[in-house]
Formats: C-alpha cells, structure tokens, sequence
C-alpha cells in the first residue's frame, strides 16, 4: 500500500496542472477585475522604463553601458519574475495561507507542504504584466546587442531565467519561515525585495562597494541579471569564468533555496495553527 | 484493541502578549514577551476500531487543539498519540492517506468554483481510480442531495449545502478514521439531522471510527455510542450519554394536560413549576417520588385529558457540571 501512495514525478506534474487549471478557472470568474491588475501592472513598470530611459538618452554610454545594453539587463527582472509570480505566487502569499487556515488543510493531505504552497497558487495577472513588459525589452533588445542566438546560447539564458526565478523565490520565502511564529513580516519583506530590485535595474559596476556586496552574497540579485548580462553582451569583465557565467545563476539558486528550505522546515516545527 | 491511543497528551500555546500604545508596541517588537496558555492539560483515553465518539466541551476547552493534534497538524507539547500504529504528526503524509476531517468553521472546497471542481482535485490528491471515484460520488450524492449544488460556485450555496459538500470531500477517499470538529454550527435542524443521519449511516454501514466534536449535545445524543467531556483542557467524563443521565438526571418533568383549568395543586415533594391553566408542569426527583403513584393520585382528583413524562434534560446535566454544580465521581468518570 505505502508504495502504491508515493507519488512519482509524472503524478505531481499532473496535479501541479490540475490545480493551474483550477486556477485559471477561479481566474476568468473575475475576467475585468484581475485584466485591470494586469494592464495596471504594465502601465506602472513601463513607466520605471520610462524615466530609466528619459535619463540615460542624454549620454551615449555610462561605463561602457549604452542604452540597449541596460534594457537588455533590466528585461532578466521582469521575465524571471514573470516566471515567479506563475510558479512560486504560494510563496509570496504564505502568509495568507496561514492566517486563513488553508495551511492547516494541507497538513491534512498525503503531498509535501511545499509541494502544496506552490501549486495552489498562480498569479496569472502579474505574470502577464510583467511577461509583457519582460518580453518587449527583451524582443527590442536581443537583435541590436550582438548576442548569437545558438543553441548554446539559448541554453544558457534559459538556466539564467530558471535560476532567477528560484533565486527571488527563495528571497520570499525567508519572510514567509517567520509567518510559523505568526510574525508578519509581507511589509519589510515587499520593502527590502523591491528596493533591492530598483538597484539590479543598472549595472552592478555603478554602485560603490557596500551596494556591489549586498547585491552579490546578500539578496544576490547580481546573479539574476548582472553577470548573465556580462556574458551575453560580451563585457570584459567576463574573461575569469567566461562560458560558466550562466550557469552560476541556477548554482545559486539551488544553494539559496536549500538554505532557506532548512530554515523552513525548522519553521514548520515550531507551527501553531490559528484559532477560531 | 484500541485504534486510536492517546497518552498523557499536552499542548501549550505560547501567546505574544501586545502592549498597548506606540511605546508599547515599540517595546514588543524589542523585548517581545511571552504568555504561555495551557489548551490541553494531560488527557488520555483510546478509541477502538469503529468506534463513533462524542466529544464535547464549551468554547475554548481544547476541543479544536486535540483534533488538530490528532489529525497531525499540530505537534503536542507532550504525551503521544498512536492512530492505527502511526504518529500524525512524524508519520503525518502516510497518516493523512488514511483520515478524513471536516472543520465546520472552515472549508476545503475552492470558494469560487463548482464543489465538482475541488472533487476532481482530490480524486488526483489521493490517487483514486476513476471507478472507485465514481462509485463514491455516486453513494455521496444519494444519500447527500450533491446533484442539486454541486455545479454552482461554492460562495453561493447555503451553509448547509456546503457543509454537505465538505463532508463528501472529507470522505471521498474512504478514510479508515475521520475527525469532526463542530460540523453542525450555525446549521438549522434540518440540515444538522441530515448531517447527523449521514455520519451515523457512514459509521455502522463502513465501519469508519469517527470522533465527533461538539458543543451541542443534541448531535452526541443522536449519533454518538460514547461521550468524552472537556472542560479546561481535562477530560472530565468518558462514558456513555445515558449512564451520565442515569447518574445525574435527578429531575423528571410531568407535564398534565387537564380537561378542566385547574389551579393551586399542592403535591409534596412535588413542584409546580408552569401552570397555564389546562396544562401544568410538574418538576420532582425521581428517586423520592414514584411517576406512577404521582399519576395515580391525580387522575383520581381530577379528570385528565393527556401527559407526558420527561426525563431530564442531558443539556442542562452538562450545564451543571461545567458549572461546577456536578462533581463526577470515580467510577463512573474513567479521569477526573
Ligand atoms: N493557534 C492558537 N494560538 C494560541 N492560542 C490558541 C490557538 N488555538 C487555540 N488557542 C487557545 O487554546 C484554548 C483552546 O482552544 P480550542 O482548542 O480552539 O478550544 P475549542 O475548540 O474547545 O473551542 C483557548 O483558550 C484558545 O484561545
Ligand atoms: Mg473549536
């Protein structure tokens, strides 16, 4: 009997879809509602694009960054947590789920618990607001920055999407350990994250050191779109690692997430439930 | 052979006490401090195979913490629980393949769609096969009605259409043990006979060992071969319902209905306690007056119409022991 309960791979990928169909469904019950947040998403990212763009279209380059080149930087961003808000929105709403109890129900079932998290959750208007946004910097700049789209390139920004996105994942989830000891920590979370994002948007090399740092061992989003970028657009800084570069975003990813998947699992220890 | 063990179970809540004001809460947020809250203060008993339990308590007794402790969610403080041979909480994704649970303050199903799309869902939650499924919503929907709702978005069905559906999808995987923790609340009599009739029909016809909790001794009386009562976090009764009447029922009811009005009857040891001119009520102690002598010497004063005797009220025999008016003693109470 405990054999036939195991769940394989090809069962879990099954369910995995059966609740993003649900989803979808729950979804298209507010069609208006959750295509305003889309459009409002795109509006209020088009507009950072805007001002980046305003601002740098009095130079021609800044250390050897022309314009093309830093949206080509910025698109890594808005795809990988594209990619984020579909796969890993349990995540980023844990917090929730405890305080409705939803948390609590999944205990009462024969699947992992985050497992559970992950699938129950898709935001499908965030993915689209900011796949948008994600895929037109990336279509106006894949041409013009003189990146060969082979197979082994192809390759490599797939691993770096891939690796962003468990990276911001893993960023969110060390807020949502705290939600076990009911300390609601979404406001410094969304505080920390986003801003840390506002600084990946330009190179890395503008930065003094401390910023450099922080953006590199502590909220690493160096590795989501600084490095890749020094790799495809063929920056002289790449000479040590080279042809590794990417591969380093997915490395990181699965270093951070083990971390703090421990952390987690410690978490879930000291669970408590909710009352009534 | 019991099923479900249970051994000196405890848990302890560790509440974060919040000031008041900006200082106070500067001050938590610092120096958080500490309250702890005993919910469940060393109980122990065990439940055999196919066994239908009532367990019943007022608000906040520790009701909701024990179930959650047996079904796994929750790890205790201290003691140890054995369900079939497992621990809920190591064990708890072999254990939870096995059990069922309804919670009536909450739901399971997906609010905004058709109850059918969250069955769908757990027929691939529990691997079941397609006719195994079938078969199971198929006995759910005869003796639950699901046809009439189940395609409607669960926010528009009544509380007792929902409370139908989750029980079906608590069942659906036919669960050697399932947990109820207040099904009935906020139901009307109907819909709570229809939920009490179900969970009685699934008990004997499938032999699924059921522990049901309550504040409402009507669902116990009704469904229940055995009672646990709990009160501050201790069990302080396990018995049955009606050895808990026998022994604490101290009061019968007559009520008379008389062809005649009458008024100003006086029966020693006996009290009058309604009087609406033909019909009136009297309360004594069954053990000091006889019914059948009471009767007797009435209907030969007087020309009587109809009566009914009533045993006392279960409700109030609880009442009276939370209230501290009933002390259990040792042999009728397993752990006082
Ligand atoms: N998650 C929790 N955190 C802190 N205290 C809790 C929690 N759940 C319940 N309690 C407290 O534990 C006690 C028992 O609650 P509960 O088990 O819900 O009782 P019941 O279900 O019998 O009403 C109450 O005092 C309640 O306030
Ligand atoms: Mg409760």
């Amino acid at each position: 009997m405990d054999k036939q309960k195991m769940f394989t791979i090809p069962e879990l990928t099954k369910l995995f879809f059966v609740h993003t169909k649900l989803i979808a469904k729950t979804t298209l019950e507010y069609k208006f509602h959750r295509s305003l947040i889309s459009v409002a998403i795109f509006c209020r990212e088009m507009i950072s694009i805007v001002t980046m763009y305003l601002i740098m279209i009095r130079f021609v380059s800044i250390k050897g960054w022309d314009m093309n080149e830093m949206l080509f930087l910025y698109s890594f961003l808005f795809i990988s947590y594209s990619l984020f808000v579909f796969v890993f929105a349990g995540i980023r709403d844990f917090d929730a789920m405890v305080q409705s109890g939803e948390l609590d129900r999944f205990l009462l079932r024969p699947l992992g618990l985050i497992y559970q998290v992950i699938a129950s959750r898709a935001d499908f208007s965030a993915t689209l607001g900011h796949g948008a946004v994600g895929v037109i910097l990336l279509i106006k700049t894949a041409g013009s920055v003189g990146i060969e789209w082979n197979l082994r390139n192809t390759l490599a920004y797939i691993a770096v999407i891939l690796g962003g996105t468990v990276i911001q994942a893993s960023l969110f989830m060390v807020s949502s350990c705290f939600s076990f000891w009911t300390v609601n920590t979404t406001n410094l979370r969304n505080l920390v994250f986003f801003n840390a994002r506002r600084f990946a948007a330009y190179p890395l090399s503008f930065y003094p050191g401390v910023i450099r740092y922080l953006l590199i061992f502590l909220l690493p989003f160096a590795f989501v779109n600084y490095f890749p970028s020094l790799y495809f657009l063929n920056k002289p800084e790449v000479s040590i690692l080279g042809g590794w570069i990417p591969y380093l975003t997915p490395v990181v990813g699965a270093v951070l997430f083990f971390l703090v998947y421990t952390f987690w699992k410690f978490g879930l220890k000291h669970y408590s439930s909710v009352g009534n | 052979m019991s099923y479900i063990e249970v051994n000196n179970l405890v848990k302890d809540y560790k509440i974060n006490v919040k000031k008041r004001g900006i200082l106070g809460s500067m001050q938590s947020l610092l120096i958080p401090e500490y309250k702890m809250i005993r919910a469940v203060d060393d109980i122990s008993f065990s439940i055999k195979k196919g066994e239908m339990v009532g367990f019943i308590g007022p608000n906040g007794a520790g009701k909701s913490t024990t179930v959650k402790m047996l079904t796994g969610i929750l790890m205790p403080t201290s003691g140890n629980i054995i369900t079939g041979g497992l621990s809920p909480h190591s064990d708890r994704k072999k254990n939870a393949a096995r059990i069922g649970a309804v919670f009536g303050q909450r739901t399971q199903l997906w609010w905004d769609l058709p109850a059918e799309d969250t069955f769908d869902l757990l027929r691939y939650v529990y691997k079941m096969p397609e006719k195994k499924f079938k078969a199971n919503m198929e006995t759910f929907n005869e003796l639950l009605g699901l046809n009439e709702f189940i395609s409607k978005p669960v926010r528009q069905l009544s509380l007792g259409q929902r409370m139908r559906a989750d029980i079906a999808a608590s069942l659906i995987h036919d669960p050697e043990i399932v947990f109820f923790d207040e099904p009935t609340i906020g139901l009307d009599v109907v819909a709570k006979q229809k939920v009490r009739d179900f969970v009685r029909h699934m008990n004997k016809e499938k032999n699924i060992t059921m522990l049901f909790t309550t504040h409402d001794m009507g669902d116990i009386e009704k469904t229940c071969d055995r009672m646990l009562i709990i009160d501050k976090g201790k069990i302080i009764y396990d018995g049955t319902p009606d050895d808990i009447k026998k022994k604490y029922a101290k009061y019968r009811t007559l009520i008379i209905d008389f062809v005649e009005k009458q008024s100003g009857i006086e029966i020693p040891g006996v009290e009058v306690c309604e009087d609406k001119g033909n019909k009136v009520q009297f309360r004594f102690i069954k053990d000091e007056v006889s019914a059948q002598e009471l009767i007797s010497s009435l209907t030969k004063k007087y020309e009587i119409s109809d009566f009914t005797l009533q045993e006392a009220d279960i409700e109030n025999v609880i009442r009276e022991i939370y209230e501290g008016g009933i002390k259990c003693d040792e042999n009728l109470c397993g752990v006082c």
